[in-house]
């Protein structure tokens, strides 16, 4: 549904990392590299790579890493059900982190202390995985997800929570696009986005004021009804028509 | 077709009300190449029924039929079709079947009978008594009067507790052509209550304590069911949540999937939290809310849980409970029904305070389920109300209804939106009081004939809604085009048909939609974008055929075609396709006669033609393309100028439509030139008799008029 996500392996092994590892340990980190990304799938949230190789450091896979295990904030390793859920005691200093915001800083360290795994090489052995898929996340950084128990869209969302700007305008866009039809304002206030009326009011304020963000724009139905759309996917008149129909869908049974 | 171990019950029972005669006959042997429900409904009409009875003559029939499935674990089951000569069809009665859900047709089928027939008239008011085999007449003196509330307990109490009732109320009694029969609190049959009345019949009480045998292997009817479970959606069988969730890759504010984790049955006691995975089989329960559909948010703090059908974990009879109208307005607290009955009330406004999902379009609403579903008064897809509503706005009320009748009902709070005009207005029409209740009780045809009302005056104005014959339009242009229009074309009622707009608002993407048609109807051209549509293809033609001939089957066994067909379902795994072959799966299953796909649809299209015989000797005029299929002005016409085909319009192109049910007639093996079936087409159908009473008649295509 959405373009930018990675079809297949962006990277192989290399040959020198295929010969250091056996057969039994590659399907051994490939099977626990699959879990923690569908752990934090499982709990709503997208896997970095620092986190995955920071659940297989922990799941004992390439030795335990120990700086890290250090410098975990006071009380984090409870927050870590994923971490247990591997069977890692719940008093170890889990490497899962409970956010995007925490993986970031990860990355760089994690990737120079765990010297057992090249992390390109894990992001090959992920990128090659039929049930995973990963988008490069507005940090910059890839982020994996099993898309069976966390969607491609609410991935997309969840990773746009940061940027309401992005998220609305994204979210407007797709839904002109490929249902296609326009959006009622009232949409963002709900779960998963969960705005309020003011801060959907300065992201709608900021968008009309964007060069970039021309496209989103919205009709008002004759009950008074708000719906977003895109003029990139739906023409206006449409767009009123089937904000329209959607607001009749409830006087229509 | 030889008798079968499974699924049917066996016995068709045959009740003479003018000699008190009881009696039973075979169902397979004698009803079994129509399947039950209103196959067989259409089949007794067809040989006992002669042409230009009317609704409420002795000699019209009342058949309660159900079908194969119903009564077993199938989901969404539990369906009875109720057949006879239509009294709300105008200008002439025809065939017409009105279809309730409830428990009724599988507590018919535990009791060892597929279906009633109903004949003649009773001399005093009676009841029909059925305990497994023992069926009896008893005295209704005691009930007649009372609404069918009253007349339901009476009757349970009498036989206790495990029994199911369906009754008539005072609208029914008065024989008004808009009454209905209701079992199961809010499962009601529309239009039909009014024949039972003639009948002086109150009311059926039935109770089973056997069961329906599946002929098929146990364990792979078992996992059929389970993936029957697995490819449902919510309400309609929309597969796409309303909400956007980890779980679903699509998402549609539209949706009637509605039961987002984190909701509240807030009624409840205690209150119940949806939770979970939504898809979940064993919550497929919490998908759907109707009330919070048709209400808004919220109406989740007064729902108390789901109702339903037999067997149907979708439950969108909603039970709502709204203690302010206890003290308001002096009624019971608590309500169930769905679409059109759960909202009855609130359609006669145009207007209420705080909208049409505020707190007084909820109080509308439950006033409207306690006062309509206890008289027993039937809306005709909302018709009345806004038939109502074109009366009085157009200023047609004032110089129609006599001055001292039009100043005793309270105008000023219908216009404020007021709850409590409907405690004048639905009284006056289940009751048939006066002449605005005479009038709005015998349906909108009624009121053209008795107000010298050209049909014309509605049949322009898009706002009545209003397709012909007396009846409305029923998910038609504004949301599947020519396939809409098609189908909308063919009864003597309003459609009733679902089979094609539970597709086309199924949720998923455009695309998705196209991908399913290409497979199931041959293109994807078989399915246009809401309001963006194409000109007619043949494509279309099939998707209308289909759509007809699997209504036909679901009523005929016994399936709600409120749900079905299933041929999209939530799962991405599959693609989002659902199973076209579904029903004739659980067929071959159910009755160990092993029916594929193109055999069951062959069934359900002789069904569909056997309606259309019907329809073509009760009008006894061969050319239906020009006398029957016809088409409202509304549809093409669009209030700002819009081209048909242009983006936005739902307005339609005559000589397209034309195009349309040439292709359509040519699909059925029907003549284009009058729409009606050929003789090839009755003998293929195994129909070859009726091809033939036809012919005698006349009406077969080619005759000499
Ligand atoms: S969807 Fe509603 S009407 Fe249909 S079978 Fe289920 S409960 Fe009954």
């Amino acid at each position: 549904m959405n373009a930018a996500e990675s079809a297949g392996p962006t990277a192989a092994l290399t040959e020198a990392t295929t010969a250091a590892l056996t057969e039994a340990t590659t399907a051994a980190l490939t099977e626990a590299a699959i879990e923690a990304v569908r752990a934090a799938s499982r709990e709503g949230r997208l896997a970095t790579l620092a986190e995955v190789l920071a659940a297989l450091a922990a799941g004992g896979h390439f030795g335990p890493p120990e700086g890290q295990a250090e410098g975990q904030p006071d009380g984090q390793a409870g927050n870590q059900p994923e971490g247990q859920a591997m069977g890692q005691p719940a008093d170890h200093a889990g490497p899962a982190q409970a956010g995007e915001e925490a993986a970031a800083p990860l990355a760089s360290d994690t990737a120079s202390m765990l010297p057992g795994i090249p992390p390109e090489v894990l992001a090959g052995i992920l990128a090659a995985q039929p049930d995973l898929a990963s988008f490069q996340s507005l940090s910059g950084q890839t982020v994996y997800h099993a898309p069976d128990l966390l969607s491609r869209t609410y991935a997309r969302i969840l990773d746009r929570k940061g940027s309401p700007l992005v998220l609305l305008a994204e979210e407007i866009r797709a839904n002109s696009r490929d249902y296609p039809r326009p959006v009622p304002v009232e949409l963002f206030e709900a779960p998963p986005f969960g705005l309020t009326p003011e801060e959907i009011g300065h992201v709608l304020q900021a968008l009309a004021a964007d060069p970039a963000h021309q496209d989103i724009t919205f009709t008002t139905t004759p009950a008074g009804a708000v719906y977003l759309f895109s003029t990139r996917h739906l023409e206006r008149g449409y767009a009123a028509f089937l904000a329209q129909r959607a607001e009749s869908l409830s006087m229509n049974p | 077709m030889a008798a079968t171990p499974g699924g049917f019950s066996g016995k068709v029972l045959r009740v003479d009300l003018s000699t008190g005669k009881i009696s039973t006959e075979d169902t397979v042997e004698k009803y079994g190449d129509v399947l039950g429900g209103t196959g067989l409904g259409y089949r007794v009409l067809w040989e006992e029924v002669p042409p230009g009875v009317g609704s409420f003559d002795p000699a019209n029939k009342l058949v309660f039929a159900t079908g194969v499935l119903a009564g077993t674990g199938v989901p969404c089951n539990g369906r009875t079709a109720v057949t006879t000569i239509f009294p709300t069809c105008w200008p002439r009665q025809l065939v017409g079947s009105g279809h309730m859900g409830g428990q009724f047709a599988a507590k018919l089928k535990y009791a060892g009978f597929d279906a009633i027939i109903v004949e003649g008239r009773s001399e005093r008011p009676v009841w029909l008594f059925i305990r497994d085999a023992r069926v009896e007449l008893r005295s209704a003196a005691h009930l007649w009067g009372t609404g069918i509330r009253r007349a339901s307990l009476e009757i349970s109490q009498e036989m206790g507790a495990d029994c199911v009732v369906a009754a008539i109320g005072q609208a029914g009694e008065q024989l008004a052509p808009m009454a209905i029969v209701a079992n199961s609190l809010s499962h009601s049959a529309g239009g039909v209550g009014g024949v039972m009345g003639s009948k002086n019949l109150k009311a059926i009480g039935v109770q089973g304590s056997g069961a329906v045998k599946i002929a098929g292997d146990k364990g792979e009817w078992e996992k059929l069911i389970k993936f029957h479970l697995s490819i449902l959606g919510g309400n309609n069988q929309h597969v796409v949540p309303s909400f956007p969730t980890p779980q679903s890759e699509y998402y549609n504010p539209g949706s009637r999937w509605v039961g987002e984790p984190g909701r509240r049955w807030g009624a409840a006691e205690p209150p119940v939290e949806i939770t979970g995975n939504i898809f979940d089989l064993n919550r497929i329960a919490y998908r759907t809310n109707s009330a919070a559909f048709f209400l808004g948010e919220g109406a989740w703090r007064h729902t108390v849980r789901g109702n339903g059908c037999t067997a149907c974990p979708i439950r969108c009879h909603t039970v709502v409970k709204v203690p302010s109208v206890a003290a308001k307005y002096g009624i019971r607290e608590v309500a169930q029904n769905t679409c059109t009955g759960l909202l009855f009330g609130r359609s006669f406004f145009k207007r209420l305070p705080g909208g049409m999902q505020g707190q007084a379009a909820l109080e509308a609403c439950m006033v409207g389920m306690h006062l309509a579903d206890d008289l027993g008064v039937w809306c005709n897809y909302g018709q009345l109300q806004r038939d109502l509503q074109k009366l009085y706005y157009d200023g047609l009320l004032k110089t129609k209804l006599g001055a001292a009748e039009y100043a005793s009902i309270p105008w000023d709070k219908y216009e404020a939106g007021d709850p409590a005009f409907l405690f004048d207005i639905l009284p006056r029409i289940g009751e048939r009081r006066g002449e605005l209740g005479q009038v709005l009780s015998q349906g909108t045809g009624g009121l053209f004939t008795h107000w010298s009302i050209p049909e014309e005056t509605w049949a322009r104005d898009h706002n009545t809604l209003y397709w012909k014959q007396g009846h409305p339009k029923h998910h038609a242009n504004e949301d599947d085009g020519q396939c809409g229009v098609i189908i909308n074309t063919q009864y003597n009622r309003d459609s009733q048909c679902h089979s094609h707009s539970n597709f086309v608002r199924n949720g998923l993407p455009l695309a998705v939609q196209k991908k399913l048609a290409a497979e199931v109807w041959g293109s994807p051209d078989a399915v246009d974008g809401v309001g963006n549509y194409t000109p007619m293809n043949v494509h279309k033609a099939r998707r209308a055929r289909w759509s007809l001939v699997r209504k036909e089957l679901h009523d005929s066994l016994g399936l709600c075609n409120w749900m079905g067909p299933w041929v999209a379902s939530p799962l991405k795994e599959r693609g989002y396709r659902g199973d076209d072959s579904l029903e004739s799966r659980f067929y071959s299953l159910a009755t160990g006669q092993k029916l594929d796909r193109e055999a069951l649809d062959r069934a359900g299209e002789r069904i569909f033609t056997l309606h259309r015989a019907l329809t073509l000797r009760g009008m006894g005029e061969v050319d239906l393309r020009a006398q029957h299929d016809l088409t409202p002005h509304w549809v093409f016409a669009d209030p700002s100028g819009a081209a048909p085909f242009s983006k936005g319009a739902i307005r339609m192109d005559e000589a397209d439509i034309s195009r349309g049910m040439d292709q359509f007639y040519e699909v059925m093996g029907w003549d284009r030139a009058t729409g009606a079936p050929t003789m090839e087409t009755y003998a293929r159908l195994g129909l070859k008799d009726v091809g033939a009473d036809l012919k005698a008649r006349k009406l077969v295509p080619g005759d000499p008029a």
